[in-house]
């Protein structure tokens, strides 16, 4: 007796889906319910954003850089500015810096409580994503109440910011941070260690600590699969290296190490070790400062290339910035997380079913608009 | 009021005019236009609880208006009249590729389905429209009918998404029906009769009559009967034929406007089915908790609506709370777990009452 | 502007290129600091080559390890043992100026060897150095060593041909695709090179200097991108 080949099914995930985070397309070759090959199609967001940047001037690159990741704005600006601010060699002062570092926190922490709702929404649990939602309200009035907007901040510029904090933020901050600490373990209850949420997540989409090094993945996925390293501490940019935190890595509590319930709770650790850090720089803000003392009038750099990287909350953002001396960056190239972390989908994901296909889609944690750019 | 009650009033009001036939056709669309009506207003409650049950879940304030005529209606009361009349009134799309005869009948089917399971269940003391001596076999075969229109849907879309979830929900209620079946066994077999009725009335006396107190093994055969129910009407945890994120909307996805409607509006009628008959079978019925106290006939209907009610609103409970099983791991605790488990209830039922003689 | 203002900014400014911004950013005016800091500028922009070479000689004097041995010097001198030939031209000291032939086993070598161990591709950016040539640039990273060097490939635009090194590092294999799509360098021996942001069957090199949008696309009219602001 052979062996009964059924015929395989070329199935299309997307581009209007529910559950692709963003406008992406997944051409899928499965033989009943298990997935043979994926190959993405990407390009549905594509802006020419590297090409705009070479025809405008440092300062209006900001909001360009707001758009990329949308959901992470503020860590956009900070990579962009620190870039900048490398190759012109200008220091900003300590309030700015602290300043700079509680933004970035906030924003992780609004980040990271999107990417694990959304991860239990895909999965069905309809309610931890409103929750979540509900807690980033408050963070995204923080920011309304800073610089006036809510999900594209154009808030870090070159040498400084553009607003100064209000009256009453620190108070406002405090208030959040002392109401949100218990909501985080409330929402690990309820979805880390829910028995159908662990079924559907841990060992599945194993991705071992070689493959996620060689397929230059970084950020909370490399750190679920074991590997220690964080921008923050290893290579450490603006004032990361005054704070006391700890680095949270997967230790395959519920399955193996580097499934997605590991790239999950990496996550949700996170959270808790970014509320530390905007506690600590709270308590060390410099009382007096102004934020836009180091702003240089005309920005153009001295003839030269840099790569820099920051940590975003999806991994190692690098921005490379060649400069011929004109007020137009000659070349800006945005090497950006989720690219790679969708490069590495087609390898983890071979051999499971459909469902868990877009299970491990949501650990993943991507953004189309930075993917395309 | 069965057919034969109302026959009989009939005949004594008309039976000179018209002749009997007529008669007893007359006294059979009765009921079932009742029915008809009841399962209306039934989904406009229920569809309301979910909206405003899963906003409170959710920490969301649900639909809410200032007052009839503006926005939904006083806390948003006019919203499923609103959600009604959109379905109503969408633009009804066949696609071209599709099996026309077949994609126009799914809908039906499984509304024919829901509808006559109601006419064997008790909704007070002697208020039934049908008393029939196999009231429990027939429900539980006639809620296969189910099976058979959520394949023809998802074929007669002609979509691969449709197909998948066609084939997904045709494997899962197949599967749950025996765990459900099973339990049921251990009700009939304490009771000693199929009929709704008489099983209602073995559980009369007050709370620690019902079927449920009757035996340690009983509360596993309600848990087990209540979990199988949640699968076959297609209900999270038990939701993938349906799953919004992963395959659009399933074996509906091409479907729209009233279709639509027909599909949900099944799953509704089917909840309140599978709820009723547990609320009969274990939880006892039209009976009242207290001995003698609030047990006329009115307040019969009030407390197998009541019991109907808290069990659907558990549904609706659970729906929002846990997250989806995958297939397999859905068909793995049907065949590997409740169905050893409810085997094993009957012969400890059958041992216990032997023994204990209760 | 007067005379004391006029010798403070020359001084700040002595003191910046110097090396010391503290004064400058020290001073409490603002119209006077800005007008220091252009000063600066202009001061810097006039003497671009020392500016460069201070900076990396500074960098090589802070750097813990050793005073001479950047890692630069350190990665030629060990591909020197092995391989002949491979440098393009002038080194500064900031950089890896190599030729195209001999990259794949290059490469090989930079990952696999154990004091030099770069077993991370952090990002692949694509050039148009105007004059018909083309650049591709690496930067490497080692997870182990945490040392980080730059090496950068020039072909010609008639024949823009690099071995591709998708198989040492899989992240290549997006960043190449992505290199090709934008500038049109072709990466021999890629398992799978075709397009990957834009359409499949688009005409043209976006990011290179001279790129011209096509009229249409399947019969959508393709808009001009605009300079500046209009």
């Amino acid at each position: 007796m052979g062996v009964v080949h059924g015929q395989e099914m070329v199935l299309n995930i997307g581009p209007q889906h529910p559950a692709t985070h963003g406008v992406l397309r997944l051409q899928v070759k499965t033989d009943g319910e298990v997935i043979s090959e994926i190959t993405p199609y990407l390009g549905y967001l594509h802006r020419c954003f590297e090409k705009h940047c070479e025809n405008v001037t440092y300062e209006q690159v900001i909001p360009f850089t707001d758009r990329c990741d949308y959901l992470a704005s503020m860590t956009m600006n900070f990579g962009y500015v620190v870039a900048v601010e490398k190759l012109m060699d200008i220091k900003v002062n300590d309030r700015v810096q602290h300043i700079r570092v509680i933004m970035a926190e906030l924003q992780r922490i609004a980040s990271h409580l999107l990417a694990t709702g959304v991860f239990g929404l895909d999965l069905g649990a309809f309610t931890p994503f409103l929750h979540m939602l509900r807690d980033r309200e408050r963070i995204i009035d923080l920011f309304e109440m800073t610089c006036g907007a809510r999900l594209l901040y154009n808030y870090m510029w070159v040498g400084g910011l553009s607003h100064d904090l209000p009256k009453g933020f620190v108070e406002a901050t405090l208030n959040f941070l002392d109401y949100f600490e218990p909501k985080i373990d409330e929402f690990e209850n309820l979805l880390g260690h829910n028995k159908i949420f662990v079924e559907r997540t841990a060992d599945i989409g194993i991705m071992p600590a070689e493959v996620a090094i060689n397929f230059g993945v970084t950020g909370p996925n490399l750190r679920a699969s074991g590997v220690n390293w964080d921008l923050r501490k290893d290579d450490p940019y603006s004032i990361y290296d005054k704070f006391d935190f700890n680095v949270p890595v997967g230790q395959g509590i519920k399955g193996t190490v580097g499934d997605s319930w590991d790239r999950f709770y990496v996550r949700l650790q996170e959270i808790r070790e970014s509320v530390k850090i905007v506690r600590q720089a709270i308590d060390q803000l410099p009382k007096d400062g102004d934020v836009h003392q180091s702003m240089p009038k005309k920005i153009r750099p001295p003839k030269g290339s840099i790569y820099s990287r920051t940590e975003s909350p999806r991994g190692d953002l690098g921005y490379y910035i060649e400069s011929d001396g004109s007020d137009t960056p000659s070349r800006l190239k945005m090497r950006s997380p989720a690219f790679t972390a969708l490069g590495v989908l087609d390898e983890i994901a071979g051999g499971w079913l459909m469902s868990d296909v877009l299970a491990i889609l949501g650990s993943l944690d991507i953004v189309l608009g930075e993917i395309d750019r | 009021m069965t057919v034969d009650y109302i026959f009989d009033f009939l005949t004594g009001l008309l039976g000179g005019f018209l002749g009997s036939d007529y008669l007893l056709l007359a006294s059979m669309l009765i009921p079932c236009l009742a029915i008809f009506g009841f399962i209306t207003i039934y989904a406009l409650i229920v569809i309301y609880a979910e909206l405003k049950v899963s906003s409170f879940i959710q920490d969301k304030v649900g639909p809410m208006g200032q007052g009839v005529g503006l926005h939904a209606g006083k806390w948003g009361l006019l919203q499923p009249v609103a959600d009604a009349l959109k379905l109503l009134l969408k633009e009804d799309i066949i696609p071209s590729s599709a099996d026309r005869p077949l994609f126009i009948l799914a809908p039906f089917m499984i509304f024919i389905g829901a509808f006559i399971s109601f006419v064997a269940i008790p909704f007070g003391e002697s208020i039934i429209v049908a008393d029939l001596n196999i009231g429990l076999f027939y429900i539980l075969g006639v809620g296969s009918i189910a099976v058979l229109s959520l394949i023809l849907a998802g074929w007669a879309s002609n979509n691969k998404w449709s197909l998948y979830g066609g084939m997904r929900s045709a494997a899962q209620i197949v599967s749950y029906e025996i765990p459900a079946g099973l339990s049921l066994i251990v009700v009939i077999m304490l009771a000693g009769t199929l009929n709704l009725q008489d099983i209602i009335k073995y559980q009369e006396g007050g709370i620690f009559n019902w079927i449920i107190f009757d035996n340690p093994f009983v509360p596993i055969a309600f848990v087990v009967y209540f979990i199988s129910a949640l699968a076959e009407v297609n209900r999270t945890p038990f939701d993938l034929p349906e799953s919004e994120s992963e395959l659009v909307a399933g074996f509906a996805t091409e479907y729209s406007g009233m279709r639509y409607a027909f599909f949900f509006l099944s799953e509704y009628a089917n909840m309140f089915v599978v709820s009723a008959v547990a609320a009969a079978g274990f939880l006892g019925g039209w009976q009242s908790p207290f001995d003698g106290f609030m047990s006329t006939p009115a307040w019969s209907v009030f407390w197998m609506i009541s019991k109907t009610g808290f069990l659907i609103f558990v549904m609706i409970w659970l729906r929002w709370t846990l997250p989806r099983l995958r297939v397999d791991q859905l068909m793995n605790v049907c065949w590997k777990v409740f169905l050893p488990i409810a085997l094993l209830n009957i012969f400890g039922v059958a041992i216990w009452t032997v023994v204990f003689n209760s | 502007m007067s005379e004391d203002i006029q010798v403070l900014i020359d001084d700040v400014v002595a003191k910046a290129l110097a090396g010391d911004m503290d004064p400058i950013n020290n001073i409490e005016d603002r119209v006077t600091r800005s007008k220091a800091k252009a000063a600066l500028v202009k001061a810097k922009r006039s003497q671009p080559e020392t500016e460069i070479k201070s900076k990396a000689s500074e960098v090589s004097e802070n750097s813990d390890v050793k005073t001479k041995d950047t890692i630069e010097h350190i990665v030629i001198a060990s591909l020197t043992k092995n391989f002949s030939n491979f440098l393009d031209g002038e080194q500064n000291g900031e950089w890896i100026q190599m030729k195209a032939e001999n990259w794949f086993d290059i490469a090989k070598h930079l990952k696999e060897n154990e004091d030099l161990y770069f077993d991370s591709l952090q990002c692949n950016t694509g050039f148009d150095l105007e004059g018909g040539m083309l650049e591709s640039r690496y930067n490497l990273h080692s997870m182990k060593h945490l040392h980080a060097i730059e090496i950068r490939i020039k072909v010609s635009i008639e024949n823009p041909n690099i071995p591709s090194v998708e198989s040492l590092w899989r992240v290549a294999d997006w960043f190449e695709r992505e290199t090709y799509d934008m500038f049109g360098i072709n990466f021999t021996g890629h398992r799978d090179l075709r397009r990957i942001l834009l359409p499949e069957d688009w005409e043209g090199w976006p990011l290179r200097k001279n790129y011209e949008e096509q009229e249409t696309y399947h019969g959508i009219v393709v808009p001009k991108v605009k300079e500046g602001w209009e």
